[in-house]
């Protein structure tokens, strides 16, 4: 087959997390922000598969879908809608008050992923990013592998690259030989992230989790009444 | 003859082709998983009405045959077709077999033991006046039971049900999806379901809906944390997140709570089996809890929230989520199946023994040995549910969060324990 269904899914599952963050902030109605924010997660967990990371994937729904946004759902159901769909009284002032913060929010977090996306590898060769980006992939390349169908097409956005197994399997044990890491054909994905949180990013990990663990004691603490007897 | 040649010919070149193949086996496979769980979820409200009158000292739904008297509006002359028969074989009818057949209304009905009943009720629901309460918010309220019902048939790609075989077009591995996260795929899909709940819950508009939505969601929450938890000390001994491999570790080294053969002899491995043990009642209670079945049955339980989050229903909306309910119990039931009682491995190195063989035979045992084991949990499931009294809405939260997730989480550190010291 020529084309791949993976970078079709691609698309499609791009446009429906896009869509469904649209929808989150453009309805009125909180339940159905979280379901589409819930939609949102959805697609963005099919992303993570299509490009091969499972895990990733399994865990945003695992942990988003499966649990946080079901305690939001929890607190919006609570809360009286009604006043909040009625509340249609227009003032410039109110208005700007209101977007200000969200503005600001929202464009250090984009600025942010900018920054990232630019750090890349060939993110700033515009006439052709995906083809450098592959490329700097392709100088891990095990074997007879091919680097990817983007390199050999040579065209902009052809078909996405897709995470090479003997590339991480070499990542995550550099002592195997060239043919050993060729033969891998799943993404050892879930013990390339293990691998990677408990070494390298292993203080922030810790640092992460008590920070979790102050949030929690915390919450439990306020929200704990104190019999006066 | 030519044009069977050629048929079959061309099948074989569709076969050789990896793409084809690959997608005949995969849709194969899909509907054999479907049918498996659809005729599961009938059975098993069958098997859980005849034990319930079992254990109550009554027949439970044991007729539902089909009437002999249906074939004499037909046409049929004979209007005992039992005593006929009986004189054609020349039996008497004060004889024992004569006697037996009575007991089993065959002078009457071609009997089925109450086996048409789930079908018959599923017909009733069919047939039930749809009613949609004008208070409802109507576009929740509807998706609510697909909620319920879809997600626990998805969750169910992921369990093995057989061994692979080798054809001459490639290999089949007996799993609609072999990917390498098994049980986390199960945890975050059927987790899903718990956006049905509360959304009928909260869309019914209603006080006992809603608070049946609450108390559901709060419950699979608290009980999803244990349960992740409890699976941790087998991952840490199976070492691999795909199902087939670890339903294969078992068929070599005995299945997790019962190490008889291969490397499972070892005094090592029996070392584990506290710490596996103890997974074992963490991880089924839990199961328990995420399916909404007594004594865990806080969402519906009917003394003080009338019918709990489906109150409003009625006609099929209403048997979506009876059937999400039972799908979601033979999914838990399959999964503890695989992960602690061996899957579909036969055990005692049978497996190997019955592949070298003929390895479509053993394919087919295996398969069998895995209905069975199925159909035994899921009379646990049952025996259980009717056994024991339903919990205290606080019991239920108190359990979860104050002894299980303690004690899951200890668990993990005395199997680290045991693996570190003793091998």
């Amino acid at each position: 087959m020529d084309f791949a269904i993976s970078s079709i899914l691609f698309y499609v599952f791009a446009a429906m997390t896009l869509i469904c963050a649209c929808a989150v902030i453009f309805s009125r109605n909180p339940v159905t922000s979280a379901m589409n924010m819930a939609l949102c997660f959805a697609g963005t967990a099919a992303l993570l598969f299509g490009m091969g990371a499972q895990f990733l994937g399994i865990v945003q729904i695992i942990v988003y879908a499966g649990a946080i946004l079901v305690l939001f759902l929890f607190v919006v159901m609570m809360l009286d809608i009604r006043t909040e769909e009625e509340d249609n009284s227009f003032s410039v002032f109110r208005s700007l008050v209101r977007m200000a913060p969200g503005a600001l929010v929202a464009g250090v977090f984009g600025s942010m992923i900018c920054i990232a996306a630019l750090k890349l590898p060939g993110a700033t060769e515009w006439n052709n990013p995906l083809c450098t980006a592959c490329d700097s992939i392709g100088e891990l390349a095990i074997g007879e592998q091919e680097p990817t169908q983007v390199q050999q097409s040579g065209k902009y956005g052809a078909a996405l690259p897709k995470l090479n197994p003997a590339v991480a399997a070499k990542v995550l044990n550099p002592a195997i030989s060239d043919e050993e890491a060729a033969a891998a054909t799943s993404m050892p994905d879930v013990k390339l992230l293990g691998q990677r949180l408990f070494t390298d990013y292993n203080v922030a990990f810790v640092i992460l989790s008590f920070a979790l663990l102050a949030g929690t004691v915390g919450a439990v603490a306020l929200s704990r009444k104190i019999r006066k007897d | 003859m030519s044009l069977i040649d050629t048929i079959w010919n061309w099948c074989v070149d569709l076969l050789h082709n990896d793409i084809w193949f690959y997608l005949i086996t995969t849709v194969v496979k899909l509907v054999l998983m479907f049918a498996v769980i659809l005729a599961f979820v009938v059975l098993s409200v069958w098997i859980e009405r005849r034990v319930a009158g079992w254990i109550q000292d009554r027949p439970g739904p044991n007729r539902a045959g089909i009437p002999l008297q249906l074939f004499q509006r037909f046409g049929s002359k004979e209007k005992q077709p039992l005593k006929e028969w009986l004189h054609f074989f020349g039996i008497p009818e004060s004889c024992w077999i004569a006697k037996l057949c009575t007991w089993l209304r065959l002078d009457r009905e071609i009997p089925t033991f109450g086996l048409m009943q789930p079908c018959l009720d599923g017909g009733k629901l069919f047939l039930k006046q749809e009613l949609t309460p004008s208070y409802v918010r109507k576009v929740y309220f509807t998706i609510a039971p697909m909620l319920v019902l879809g997600p626990p048939m998805v969750a169910a790609a992921v369990i093995p049900f057989a061994s692979s075989v080798s054809t001459e077009f490639g290999d089949i591995n007996m799993v609609v999806a072999n990917i390498g996260i098994g049980p986390l795929w199960i945890f975050a899909i059927s987790g899903l379901s718990v956006y049905g709940l509360t959304l009928a819950g909260w869309s019914s508009n209603s006080k006992y809906p809603f608070l049946g939505g609450l108390r559901a969601t709060a419950q699979l929450i608290s009980y999803e944390v244990a349960m992740g938890l409890s699976i941790i000390p087998l991952l840490m001994m199976f070492s691999t997140l795909n199902m087939q491999d670890i339903v294969q570790y078992q068929a070599d080294n005995g299945w997790t709570l019962l190490p008889l053969w291969g490397e499972g002899l070892s005094w090592q491995r029996w070392a584990l089996l506290l710490p596996l043990g103890l997974s074992f009642i963490i991880f089924v209670t839990c199961v328990f809890a995420e399916a909404n079945r007594t004594p865990f049955d806080m969402a519906e339980c009917e003394t003080d929230l009338v019918g709990g989050y489906h109150s409003e229903y009625s006609s099929m909306k209403f048997a979506s989520f009876f059937m999400g309910e039972y799908a979601a119990m033979v999914i838990g039931s399959a999964l503890v199946v695989t992960l602690f009682l061996g899957g579909w491995s036969i055990g005692f190195g049978a497996d190997a023994a019955l592949h070298s063989v003929c390895s479509w035979l053993a394919v087919f045992c295996q398969f069998i040995m895995f209905l069975i084991k199925l159909v035994a949990f899921i009379f646990f499931f049952v025996w259980v549910r009717w056994t024991l009294p339903r919990f205290r809405w606080d019991q239920v939260m108190k359990l979860g969060w104050l002894v299980f997730l303690e004690l899951a989480v200890a668990n993990i550190f005395l199997t680290a324990a045991v693996l570190y010291f003793v091998k």
